[in-house]
C-alpha cells in the first residue's frame, strides 16, 4: 500500500532536479543491468545511502526498491517531495524503515537476494566510507521483516553506473569545471596580505553560491610558504589576516547539476622561491603526461606506477593523486592515504570524469606541489575541463 | 556594530570545558548503570539529510566529546580516559592523539572496547535510536550499519543498549563557554538578517540576496549553514523552501519573505528568524502580528527552570482563544545539531510533556500565530537562554514582521 504525506509533514525543500527522463531511465536502466549480472533480484537504496537516492530519484531525500526484472520501482520520499522522474513516490515523515520493507514485500521480495547499495565502500563510489553509509537501526528493522531475504553489498551495481557519465551529465561537470575555476579567480583577485582571512573565505564561497553552485565547504591553507604540514581550514578562519609569504593551497569545490568538481591552484603572497621552480616543472610534466595516457581501456595500475616512478629519474618524488567527479565521494580514489592497489586492475573508460591533481614533491618533502583539476576521459586521452595557468599564482605584496 | 571575525578573539574551548562534558557523560553513565558510553561511528549528514538540523546532527556526539568531526569514542564510566578512534587528518587540544582506523570502524571499536576491558561490560550506545534531547529527528538514529553489526559480532559477551539520552542530557545543559559561542553565533545570525532587510526589494535576484546573506554572515566567522529561505505572494500555497540559491527566481512586489538563519559558532548552530512583507503590511494581519510578539515575550516569562514542558506546551497552545486567534508551539534545543526537546506543528511535543526545564539550556523559541480563520500565521524568534529568571534573548531584536516598501 503507497504511503501518504503524513499530516502536518514540514515544508518540501526545492532542489535541483533537471535532468531529463531519457536520463534516469538509461541510468535505471544500467542499473538493472549490473544487478542483472550479480544475481540481484532487486537494488535496495536504504535510508542513509543519500546519495545513491538523489542519482537515482532526483530527490533530496529518498530511498527506493529497483526490481531487477524491469517492473517500477517503488520511491520513498521525504514529507511531500515529487519531481518529474518521480511524480508519485511513496510519502514519508521520519519513519523509514517501516515503508522500505513494505515496499520489499509489496514487490515480492520474500525469499529474494537484495542487493543493498551503500553497506560498504565501493570501488568507485562511496570511497572514504570505508564502512559504507547505511543507517543501521532502519536497515536492522527491514532485515527483520524478511527474514527469508537475503541482504547483500551491491554499492558497486549503482557505484558503476556513476563512473561514466553521460552527455547530459558531462554538460554539468563542464559547468561545474568552469564554476569551480572562477572560485580560483575570486581567490586570487581577493587575497592580498592583510585580508581578514575569513573574509576571503566568505568572498570565494559567495562567488560560487553566485554563479548557482550548492554549497560544498572550500579548503584552504594560510601558513607561510614551506611550512610543514600547514593547518587546512574548512571553515572561515578566526582572528587571521593574510601574511606576506603565505602559502594558500585550497581546494575550490562546486557542484552544479549534482556534479561535484574540484579546481586547485596554489597561492603564494610574494615571490616564488627558486627552489620550487624545479618542483613545479617536473609536477607539469607528470600532469600533462597523465592526460595523455588517461586513454579508455588503460588500468589504473599502469597509471600509478607512471606516476610513482616519474619522479625518481630527477631524484624527486610524485604522487598520485586522483578521484571522480560527480555525486560525491566519487572514485576511484588514490592519494596519500588512499594507495590504489585494489584498482590496478580497473580500467579507465571514456565517459569517466576525474579531478586530476598530482603531487610532486622534493626527495625530502619539503617542498610540495599539486595543482589540477576536473578532466574527461576521451578517445584522445583526458581533456582538461578548466583554463587556468599551470603552475603557482603569486601575488606581490602590492597587489 | 558585530566585530569582525578577525577581531574576534577566541581561542577554542578550554581543557576544563571539555573535561567538564566528559564528567558529565560519566555522571549520568553511572546513573543509568553503564560500565562505558559508546559513540559509535556514525552516518554523515550529507548522506543522511532528512533536514538541515538532521543532517548536521548525525555525528554531533562525536563533535560534543572530542571537536573532532568525525570520531567513536569510549568513555568509561570509571574516570579512566577515553579511547577515540578517528580518521581526520590530525588531532587538536582536546584530542592531540587519537586512534587511526585499522581496516574497518567495526574492528577498531570492538577492540577498543576490549582494551578498555569491555568484553562483559554493559555499554551504552549514543545515537541508536531517536532522543528527547538530541537525534529527535532521527526516528532510526544515526548510526552506521556496517560497523555497528562488524562490532557486535566482535564482541558477543557484552550488552549493547541505547544510552542517547546520557549524552543528550550533557548537551542539554550549556556551559558558560557554550553560552558564548551561541551569543556570538546569534549575533551573527542577526546581522545575516539585517543584511536581508538592507537587499531585499522587487527586482532583486532571489539567488543574489542569498549569497549575499550567506557571505555577511561566514565573513563574520559562522561556519556554513544553508540558509533556509521561503518566498512568494501571499495566500498562493504554502511558500516554496530552498537550501540554496536559487537560479531564475526574482521578488516581486507583494512577497513575503520567510527564513531561518542560522550562524555557527564553536559548533553551536544559533538561529534566529525574521519574516518580511515586501509592501505594507494589511491591517487584517495586524491582531495576529501583535499577538504573537506578545505571546513570545509572555512565554519567555514562562521559560522557567524547574517546571515540566507540559504546562508550558499548554499554555502557548491556548495563548491565542482569548485573543481570537490561534496559536501552535514552535521551538527546539539549539547546540551541535539536531537538538531538542522538538515541538513542532507537526510533532507536537506531547513525548516531552514531563521533559524538565533547566537552567542553562538555549532554545529557538519562534510560536505561531494565526488568524481564526487561518488565513495568515506568523512566527517570530530567536535564541533564548533559560535562566532562573526566565528566557533571555541571546541577541536583541524586535519581535513582529519588517515591512519593505
Amino acid at each position: 500500500m503507497p504511503w501518504k504525506t503524513p499530516p502536518g509533514a514540514g515544508a518540501t525543500v526545492h532542489i535541483w532536479s533537471g535532468y531529463s527522463l531519457a536520463e534516469r531511465d538509461r541510468r535505471w536502466r544500467a542499473v538493472r543491468e549490473n544487478a542483472a549480472k550479480s544475481g540481484f533480484d532487486c537494488i535496495l537504496v536504504p535510508l542513509g545511502n543519500g546519495v545513491d537516492g538523489r542519482y537515482l530519484t532526483q530527490l533530496r531525500c529518498s530511498a527506493m526498491v529497483l526490481p531487477t526484472d524491469g517492473r517500477a520501482p517503488i520511491i520513498i520520499a521525504d514529507r511531500r517531495s515529487s519531481n518529474e522522474w518521480s511524480p508519485e513516490p511513496w510519502q514519508t515523515g521520519r519513519e523509514w524503515a517501516e515503508p522500505m520493507g513494505e515496499a520489499l514485500l509489496d514487490l515480492g521480495m520474500e525469499r529474494s537476494r537484495i542487493g543493498v547499495a551503500g553497506l560498504k565502500r565501493g570501488r568507485v563510489t562511496h570511497c572514504h566510507s570505508i564502512d559504507g553509509v547505511v543507517n543501521h537501526t532502519a536497515l536492522a528493522q527491514v532485515m527483520s521483516r524478511l527474514p527469508n531475504a537475503t541482504f547483500e553489498d551491491a554499492t558497486d551495481v549503482v557505484g558503476f553506473v556513476r563512473y561514466v557519465k553521460s552527455e547530459e551529465e558531462i554538460a554539468f561537470v563542464r559547468r561545474s569545471a568552469e564554476v569551480a575555476a572562477a572560485g580560483v579567480d575570486a581567490l586570487i583577485e581577493y587575497a592580498h596580505p592583510g585580508v581578514d582571512a575569513a573574509m576571503l573565505y566568505a568572498d570565494v564561497t559567495a562567488r560560487l553560491l553566485e554563479l548557482r553552485s550548492e554549497y560544498y565547504p572550500l579548503t584552504l591553507t594560510l601558513d607561510p610558504i614551506g611550512a610543514p604540514r600547514p593547518r587546512r581550514y574548512a571553515n572561515p578562519p578566526l582572528g587571521k589576516r593574510l601574511a606576506n609569504n603565505a602559502m594558500i593551497v585550497s581546494e575550490v569545490s562546486a557542484i552544479l547539476g549534482a556534479q561535484l568538481t574540484q579546481v586547485t591552484q596554489p597561492v603564494v603572497l610574494g615571490r616564488l622561491p627558486a627552489e620550487w621552480q624545479p618542483v613545479i616543472e617536473l609536477q607539469i610534466e607528470i600532469y600533462q603526461e597523465g592526460l595523455a595516457r588517461m586513454r579508455p581501456g588503460t588500468a589504473f595500475g599502469g597509471l600509478i606506477d607512471f606516476v610513482h616512478g616519474f619522479g625518481t629519474q630527477r631524484n624527486m618524488k610524485a604522487l598520485m593523486q586522483l578521484h571522480g567527479c560527480g555525486y560525491g565521494d566519487d572514485g576511484p580514489l588514490v592519494g596519500a592515504n588512499f594507495d590504489g592497489d585494489q584498482l590496478r586492475e580497473l580500467c579507465i573508460e571514456k565517459g569517466n570524469a576525474f579531478v586530476w591533481k598530482p603531487t610532486a614533491m622534493t626527495a625530502d618533502e619539503r617542498i610540495k606541489f599539486c595543482w589540477g583539476g576536473p578532466v574527461l576521459v576521451t578517445d584522445k586521452g583526458g581533456e582538461g575541463l578548466f583554463t587556468r595557468t599551470h603552475g603557482m599564482a603569486s601575488i606581490s605584496p602590492s597587489g | 556594530m558585530i566585530e569582525g571575525a578577525v577581531d574576534f578573539d577566541w581561542q577554542g574551548y578550554s581543557l576544563a570545558e571539555r573535561d567538564w562534558r566528559w564528567q558529565r557523560v560519566r555522571d549520568n553513565a553511572a546513573k543509568a548503570g553503564i560500565d562505558c558510553m559508546l559513540v559509535p561511528l556514525c552516518v554523515d549528514g550529507r548522506n543522511l539529510h532528512l533536514s538541515l538540523e538532521q543532517a548536521r546532527g548525525t555525528r554531533s556526539d562525536s563533535r560534543f566529546l572530542t571537536q573532532l568531526e568525525n570520531a567513536a569514542v569510549i568513555l568509561p564510566t570509571d574516570r579512566r580516559p577515553p579511547i577515540i578512534i578517528s580518521d581526520q587528518e590530525r588531532g587538536n587540544d582536546w584530542v592531540p592523539e587519537f586512534r587511526p582506523i585499522d581496516g574497518s570502524w567495526g574492528k577498531s571499536m570492538a577492540q577498543a572496547l576490549i582494551d578498555a576491558g569491555m568484553e562483559r561490560g554493559r555499554i551504552g550506545v549514543s545515537g541508536n535510536r531517536r532522543g528527547f534531547y538530541t537525534h529527535g529527528r532521527a526516528f532510526h538514529g544515526v548510526v552506521n550499519h556496517s560497523s555497528y553489526v562488524d562490532m557486535l559480532k566482535r564482541l558477543p559477551n557484552a550488552t549493547f543498549e541505547n544510552a542517547t539520552e546520557v549524552i543528550g542530557h550533557a548537551r542539554y545543559v550549556k556551559s558558560e563557554e557554550q553560552i558564548a559561542c551561541l551569543r556570538r553565533g546569534a549575533a551573527v545570525a542577526a546581522a545575516g538578517i539585517e543584511k536581508m532587510i538592507e537587499l531585499a526589494k522587487p527586482g532583486m535576484d532571489e539567488g543574489i540576496l542569498y549569497t549575499e546573506v550567506m557571505r555577511r554572515m561566514v565573513s563574520l566567522g559562522s561556519e556554513y549553514y544553508p540558509m533556509a529561505f521561503y518566498s512568494g505572494l501571499h495566500g498562493d500555497a504554502r511558500l516554496p523552501r530552498f537550501e540554496d540559491p536559487t537560479e531564475g527566481r526574482v521578488l516581486k512586489s507583494g512577497y513575503r519573505l520567510a527564513n531561518e538563519v542560522d550562524a555557527v559558532f564553536g559548533g553551536l548552530i544559533a538561529q534566529e528568524q525574521q519574516p518580511i512583507l515586501l509592501g505594507p503590511i494589511p491591517d487584517t494581519w495586524k491582531p495576529a502580528i501583535d499577538a504573537q510578539r506578545d505571546l513570545y515575550y509572555a512565554a519567555l516569562e514562562r521559560l522557567t527552570p524547574g517546571s515540566a514542558f507540559g504546562d508550558f506546551m499548554d499554555f502557548v497552545n491556548s495563548f491565542g482563544e482569548k485573543r481570537g486567534v490561534k496559536s501552535l508551539l514552535l521551538m527546539h534545543g539549539r547546540g551541535y545539531g539536531d537538538d531538542g526537546p522538538l515541538f513542532t506543528p507537526q510533532n507536537r511535543g506531547d513525548r516531552n510533556r514531563d521533559v524538565q526545564i533547566e537552567n542553562g539550556a538555549v532554545f529557538i523559541v519562534k510560536p505561531i500565530v494565526k488568524s481564526a480563520d487561518e488565513s495568515f500565521d506568523t512566527s517570530w524568534g530567536g535564541c533564548v537562554l533559560v535562566t532562573d529568571k526566565g528566557g533571555e534573548p541571546l541577541v536583541r531584536r524586535t519581535p513582529g514582521m519588517v515591512s519593505i516598501t
